[in-house]
């Protein structure tokens, strides 16, 4: 026992001595150490790992760019997130906003000032120290010029217009002023801090001698990745087109576990570019890669050989994508019109809608009932019973399947079947018919038309599906000439990412469009107020209670979207994988949003 | 002759300029642009939006557009800006080697095609109607109507749910193993290479098999029955100089010029093959630029793709009258 305690120790001496000789830095004043294992924590289920190895997973299509600030989708961004690193992040366990470049910050007793204090001792990739400079330089030459083409700078827009005003105090303190209290403002503001020292020569504003839109062709794929520099874990090392990206870690990051090891624990991180979904099932049965996020229908294969070749399929709770239809209340035909306009008429969609079937048919049974517009996984899901609290659906809105309640609402709204052929008709003889759009080529939408189509003709509704191309399917939203569509979003932790959605006068409120020009009902000025109320505080309880307030009066009064099921999270990863149980949703070892990749090991 | 290829070649140029109108009008035709998804995620507003329509010039009129396009071809060969990467069409198309590597394994996969096919044409039509003609004709057609890729999925499934080659520390798909990707060239590596190329001759190989096959078998058939071959029987000649020395010479001519004319197969012309393969391909990413309306970039793909296509009909007509002293241009 004493013996293998000393083997021990020398080993750790040994490792310790091989860090030294490495070089690797020594740990900041302000480093972030992470509690793995630690009870009552967040991440007491994780434990400390070791360092070595590499990890490999795969990903379906090439990087466009490493230019996390121009980056318009996921196969870019998840280089890019786990190249840098903002002010505040989200905890990959809990899902709660915490400080990450930030060590903390006040907010003024107004609302109106945020003051944010930076770790100090913090270093880029390359050595060179972090600063004040490079939050300033991020936000007012990159997200707020209009030189520079983001996606962030929307999310970072007040909502009257105006951009936060972000100013350096000292070399580790830096100010944000609002002109309205505006709470999402706190999740946005984490958005990814660029080293100032290599870009800004970059920026025409700063720079003249650069044509205008320079910036936005910078760090393309053409650059040399030394070149490259961030605040992450990894940093990206090459790249070959369709076969591979291989990250490094960065030897100044600044997350230590409780033993005082410099995090991330894998020494590379390689992303097989897998163009299949097929191939890349196969290349994690083959035992290249180390873990994947399956399709429910890859589960039973998986689950077959989960006990003779060591990995675990890991089946989580719901995730942020939805699967509604809608019916668009602005359509020509004017008896579909007042039908579609008529709260019963939704309600009996509702209860004609089989669950059950389509969880059991489409998903395998890796599905949940929706009822909620906010994502299951938001702290705001209102199926919690306060803000980031455990899911019990205590407060839930749910039509069950019953055809008999259908066709009550639908006698009581005054169509009948008049001439005995099983589809009911308007007063005016016509039949109740409508078109049924989704987008060609997604398999589970097009089962779910077909279910929806089956069940609407058992309650006397004749729907005609007809798939069509997605583009053409955008443009007809946008032009509000479809009758009734299934389609789905993808949500976020914040809800006010759905603003433009559920507000009257929002660019997706789509089954409504005639709202945002003066035709609106009650229950969306209602809506509007509580999306309003919701992000003019910064007490994230008041707003989880607006916000359940909304998706109760949506769920029963609006029901503008009528919501199906929400797939399960669901994943595969060898048993040599440590603390590969953190997979979930929000921090998947694969996943796009750069949360818990430096705690993962190879045991 | 030299007339008549300088020729060819000048009418090239009015050509490719009509196929480039033609495919910018077809594009435009297509529904929705490259911003189309944009617009359906609820965080993009529309003034970004139209900033975003404005920088890449799809506010523009077709003409307006096709034009700047154009002349900007002409006045600083610039074939446009990739949407997507901000980076030249071309570095976009080729850049990490897919040119080259579409052209070996194209090339070592036609190799393959026509080293089996041949002789086996040749074998099918010398043994008309017997047992093994039909079975080689039945196995020729079973590659040609196994769809692509389902049979390299079966043949991937098979070498890893039957064959176990992962407990070999042997990969499927791709180039090469994990562990070779980034290891300079050796001679493990290139083994490697050819472990990872054997499924994509198989595949594509197997599914170009049954039509050089039988086009060698009815050429050589047509030939067989000639009246010089019977005189060459005639005066006792053995069968084998017979049918090699002289059926076979001009029974081959026909396919010289098939040759020629899949020179544009050799950078198109097995897309699937290379998704479910995972090979990287100048097509592969021709198809992801279709896939999110990178209008250049599927401009610069059609580009290249029409030169070499006119280029091998070129090569085919010299080459046919290479091998036929009875075709003569002028």
């Amino acid at each position: 026992m004493k013996r293998s305690l000393l083997v021990l120790l020398g080993a750790l001496l040994v490792f310790s001595a091989v860090g030294l000789a490495q070089g690797y830095d020594k740990m900041p004043a302000d480093a972030v150490i992470v509690p793995l294992g630690v009870a009552g924590t967040a991440y007491e289920n994780l434990q400390p790992g070791v360092r070595g190895g590499t990890f490999y997973i795969s990903d379906i299509s090439n990087p466009k760019k490493w230019n996390l600030v121009t980056a318009h989708e996921t196969s870019t961004s998840e280089y890019g997130y786990q190249m840098f690193r903002g002010m505040t992040d989200i905890n990959p366990v809990s899902g709660a906003l915490v400080a990450e470049l930030a060590k903390s910050w006040d907010i003024s007793d107004d609302g109106l000032t945020l003051t944010f204090h930076l770790r100090q001792g913090l270093k880029w990739s390359d050595g060179v120290p972090f600063t004040a400079d490079d939050v300033v330089f991020t936000f007012n030459d990159l997200y707020f010029n209009d030189d520079v083409e983001t996606d962030t700078r929307d999310i970072l827009t007040l909502p009257d217009g105006s951009f936060p005003v972000v100013t350096k105090v000292d070399d580790y303190t830096v100010q944000v002023q609002l002109s309205q209290i505006f709470r999402p403002i706190l999740n946005s503001i984490g958005a990814s801090i660029m080293p100032k020292h290599k870009l800004a020569q970059y920026v025409h504003k700063l720079n003249p001698d650069v044509p205008a839109g320079t910036f936005n062709g910078t760090w393309g794929l053409d650059t040399d990745p030394a070149e490259l520099c961030g605040m992450g874990p990894f940093i990206v090392q090459s790249y070959t087109p369709d076969q591979n990206v291989v990250m490094v870690r960065n030897p100044y990051y600044y997350h230590y576990d409780e033993n005082g090891t410099q995090l991330p624990y894998i020494d590379k991180y390689v992303t097989l570019v897998v163009a299949s979904q097929d191939v890349s099932l196969l290349k994690f049965r083959n035992g290249e890669i180390n873990a994947l996020g399956i399709r429910p229908s890859d589960v039973p294969i998986l689950k077959s050989e989960e006990a003779t070749k060591d990995f675990t399929v890991i089946l989580g709770e719901g995730g942020y994508g939805t699967l509604w239809i809608s019916f668009n209340y602005d359509v020509d035909n004017a008896n579909l019109k007042t039908l579609f306009r008529d709260l019963r008429f939704r309600k009996a969609v509702a209860h004609a809608m089989d669950k059950q079937t389509i969880i059991d048919n489409l998903y395998n049974g890796l599905a949940v009932p929706q009822w909620a517009q906010i994502s299951m996984p938001s702290p705001f899901y209102p199926g919690r019973d306060y803000y980031g609290g455990p899911i019990t659906e205590k407060d839930a809105v749910t039509y069950e399947y019953d055809l008999n309640k259908a066709n009550a609402l639908l006698d009581e709204i005054g169509i009948k079947d008049t001439n005995g052929d099983g589809i009911r008709e308007f007063a005016d003889g016509t039949p109740v018919e409508f078109e049924l759009n989704t987008n060609a080529g997604n398999t589970l939408r097009e089962g779910f038309c077909l279910i929806m189509q089956e069940d609407l003709a058992k309650i006397g509704i004749k729907a005609d599906f007809n798939p069509i191309d997605f583009n053409t399917l955008v443009n007809k939203l946008f032009g509000s000439t479809t009758e009734a569509v299934v389609l789905g979003l993808t949500g976020g932790d914040e809800p006010n990412g759905g603003a433009n959605v559920y507000k009257s006068d929002g660019g997706l409120h789509f089954w409504h469009y005639s709202a945002g020009t003066g035709d609106i009902n009650e229950v969306e000025k209602q809506m509007d107020d509580l999306y309003n109320q919701a992000v003019s505080t910064f007490d994230n309880e008041k707003a989880f209670e607006l916000y359940k307030q909304s998706d109760i009066l949506f769920a029963t009064e609006s029901l503008g979207m009528i919501n199906s099921v929400n797939q399960q999270f669901t994943y595969a990863i060898y048993n040599n994988v440590g603390n590969g149980n953190i997979a979930s949703v929000n921090a998947t070892p694969s996943g796009t949003n750069g949360l818990g990749w430096d705690l993962v090991y190879l045991k | 002759m030299l007339a008549y290829i300088v020729r060819r070649t000048l009418y090239m140029l009015p050509l490719l300029i009509i196929v480039s109108l033609l495919s910018f009008a077809l594009i435009q035709i297509m529904p929705g642009d490259y911003l189309t998804r944009a617009k359906f995620n609820p965080q993009i507003t529309q003034k970004t939006l139209a900033q975003m329509e404005a920088r890449y010039g799809l506010d523009k009129p077709f003409l307006t557009r096709y034009w700047l396009w154009f002349k900007g071809i002409i006045t600083r060969a610039d074939f446009g800006t990739s949407f997507e990467t901000n980076r030249p069409v071309f570095f976009t198309l080729f850049m990490g080697g897919r040119l080259m590597w579409t052209i070996i394994i194209s090339l070592s996969t036609m190799l393959f095609t026509w080293l089996l096919a041949i002789p086996l044409g040749i074998y099918s039509a010398t043994h008309q109607y017997k047992p093994s003609d039909h079975t080689l004709t039945f196995f020729g057609f079973l590659g040609l109507s196994v769809p692509n890729f389902f049979f390299a999925l079966v043949l991937l499934w098979f070498l890893v749910a039957v064959c176990h080659v992962g407990q070999h520390g042997l990969g499927v798909g791709g180039l090469f193993d994990n562990r070779f990707v980034e290891a300079s060239w050796s001679f493990a590596k290139l083994g490697n290479l050819l472990w990872h190329l054997w499924p994509a001759w198989l595949v594509i190989g197997t599914s170009g098999m049954a039509g050089l096959l039988r086009y060698m078998r009815g050429s050589l058939l047509d030939t067989l029955s000639l009246q010089y071959v019977q005189t060459a029987r005639a005066k006792g000649l053995s069968e084998r100089i017979v049918v090699y020395k002289h059926a076979v010479r001009n029974a081959i001519n026909p396919l010289v010029s098939m040759l020629g004319m899949s020179l544009p197969g050799l950078v198109s012309g097995s897309l699937v093959t290379a998704i479910v393969l995972n090979l990287p391909t100048v097509e592969r990413a021709f198809f992801s630029s279709l896939q999110m309306q990178d209008d250049y970039v599927i401009m610069g793909g059609l580009l290249f793709f029409s030169l070499f296509l006119l280029l091998g009909n070129l090569l085919a007509d010299i080459l046919l009258a290479w091998v036929d002293p009875r075709i003569r241009y002028s």
